[in-house]
């Protein structure tokens, strides 16, 4: 179990009082009534949660595994040096 | 026209959170006005105000209450208990036929108050992302048509303090025309956040509080009342067509006879005599009443020195010397003033109260007022009162008046 799983797994449960045997990275956001509204507010408290700066249309996260890599690749794209980011560039 | 019932009620209010806790708790004369012990409530003026004892939200799926405002949690935990004291008021029914009805003021004040915080108070731009959903003023009305699927006419009607009786009056009228089989009708309100109390303390028209019973500080009609205690809740009424009703054995609670309404345009606060006669009066042409048939009224009755004292004028206009030997409640005394919801709990009230036979007692009047001088009910409820026929009197800032005509069903289920 990643970090990032963990603590949104903690988030889930404490936030959208869903249960841990509701959780798996295959679950998907939708089963877990998680809509395409519901996946706004969930980004917000996850920008909050990670101190990472989301863009306001990430696409293709249905599982929970999925949002797992997408945060942990933003986090590892926004805490690099600078230099790296501008070598991307 | 058609004949309407109201055959389904949900309360949720700081006199309790059921019609017949609220009956209880307004016939023993108890207030659900205490003193604010927040942090907050040291900035105000009165920190005193009527509560709801209940956290509803439990009640709600989490994921979904994380998108309601506090007044559209009220208003959908009181329409589910309107709809399931029904006994089946939406079985059979076509669902384009029914429709929803809310009155609300202040709207999800809550949401916007947080919003708010949040970008003045902490400075940051991270406002929550359902500030616009939960803040706008028809969230209440939208969820509750989602809850029960009912695709007629989803409205939302804010005119301030009138708002809910407004919102029954239209519901009736839309059943008594035929164009609908079922309204969900009523009011939802939860106006005791920072900056709605500081707005509302701010306009001079709370009561002080009273040091030795922050309770009792609510006295309409008294001659030492000194203004209006902010309340919360939520009051839903189920309306069918009468014949259905009594068709499918419903628990038919009382009857909507009419609704009147009129405008002052004179003033934005000061109410007016003629405005709120003329509403009483087109709420009887409405109803087809005269004003010798009234037995009782539910008075706007707010504890401000204006609206009582005009209010007193305007039934004595419209009733003459028949005003004396009407009992007027003014039960706001106890649950305090809940703005856009007031107008449905008092509708409420006044079903409940005919069904009992009793007039709900007018609290707290301690001091006769001599431009006040009319039978309120005076400390206690009265027993024995065979009223038939109520109104249920609600008046604005800004001056949008309206009133509903009533018909009880007694105690014995006759209608």
């Amino acid at each position: 179990m990643t970090t990032t799983y963990a603590k949104l797994s903690a988030i889930l449960i404490k936030e959208y009082k869903l249960t841990p045997d509701q959780l798996s990275l295959d679950a998907s956001l939708q089963d877990l009534g998680i809509d395409s509204l519901g996946f706004v507010e969930l980004l917000f408290t996850l920008e909050d949660a990670f101190n990472i700066k989301l863009p306001s249309d990430p696409v293709g996260l249905t599982r929970l595994g999925d949002v797992v890599d997408y945060v942990d690749q933003l986090i590892a794209e926004q805490e690099a040096p600078i230099i790296t980011q501008l070598n991307s560039i | 026209m058609r004949r309407v019932a109201v055959s389904g009620i949900g309360v949720i209010s700081p006199l309790g959170n059921s019609a017949l806790e609220v009956l209880v708790n307004a016939r023993a004369g108890r207030s659900g006005i205490r003193r604010l012990d927040s942090a907050f409530a040291k900035r105000l003026a009165a920190p005193i105000a009527a509560m709801i004892r209940l956290d509803p939200a439990p009640e709600l799926d989490p994921i979904k209450a994380r998108m309601l405002d506090r007044f559209s949690t009220l208003a959908v935990f009181a329409a589910n208990q309107a709809v399931q004291s029904s006994f089946g008021a939406l079985t059979g029914l076509d669902r384009a036929r029914a429709g929803v009805f809310v009155g609300t003021g202040m709207g999800g004040t809550h949401s916007m108050d947080a919003g708010y915080q949040t970008l003045y108070g902490e400075q940051s731009d991270r406002i929550k992302p359902f500030t616009v959903l939960m803040g706008m003023h028809n969230a209440a009305a939208a969820w509750i048509g989602i809850d029960h699927d009912l695709r007629g006419p989803n409205l939302t009607y804010s005119t301030a303090c009138s708002s809910s009786t407004v919102a029954i009056g239209e519901a009736w009228l839309r059943v008594a025309c035929g164009q609908l089989d079922l309204a969900i009708a009523g009011g939802a309100e939860a106006p005791l956040s920072p900056g709605s109390l500081k707005a509302w303390d701010a306009l001079r028209t709370v009561a002080h509080m009273d040091p030795d019973d922050p309770s009792a500080s609510c006295r309409p009609f008294s001659k030492n009342r000194s203004g209006m205690v902010l309340g919360e809740g939520a009051a839903m009424l189920i309306l069918e067509p009468w014949d259905r009703a009594v068709a499918r054995g419903a628990p038919v609670i009382g009857e909507i006879l009419g609704y009147g309404q009129s405008n002052d345009a004179s003033h934005i606060t000061k109410p007016s005599i003629a405005g709120q006669a003329a509403a009483m009066l087109e709420a009887l042409r409405a109803a087809n009443i005269n004003p010798q048939q009234v037995d009782a009224i539910n008075a706007h009755g707010t504890g401000t020195q204006a609206n009582d004292r005009t209010e007193t004028a305007a039934i004595r206009a419209v009733f003459g010397s028949r005003a004396d030997q009407i009992p007027i409640s003014a039960t706001k005394a106890m649950h305090g003033h809940l703005l856009g919801a007031a107008g449905a709990l008092e509708c409420v009230l006044s079903l409940l109260a005919m069904h009992d036979k009793i007039a709900l007692p007018t609290m707290h009047l301690s001091q006769p007022d001599p431009e006040c001088d009319l039978d309120y009910v005076a400390n206690m409820t009265r027993i024995g009162v065979a009223a038939r026929v109520m109104l249920s009197n609600s008046f604005a800032f800004g001056g949008s008046n309206a009133v509903l005509v009533l018909k009880g069903v007694n105690a014995n289920g006759r209608y």
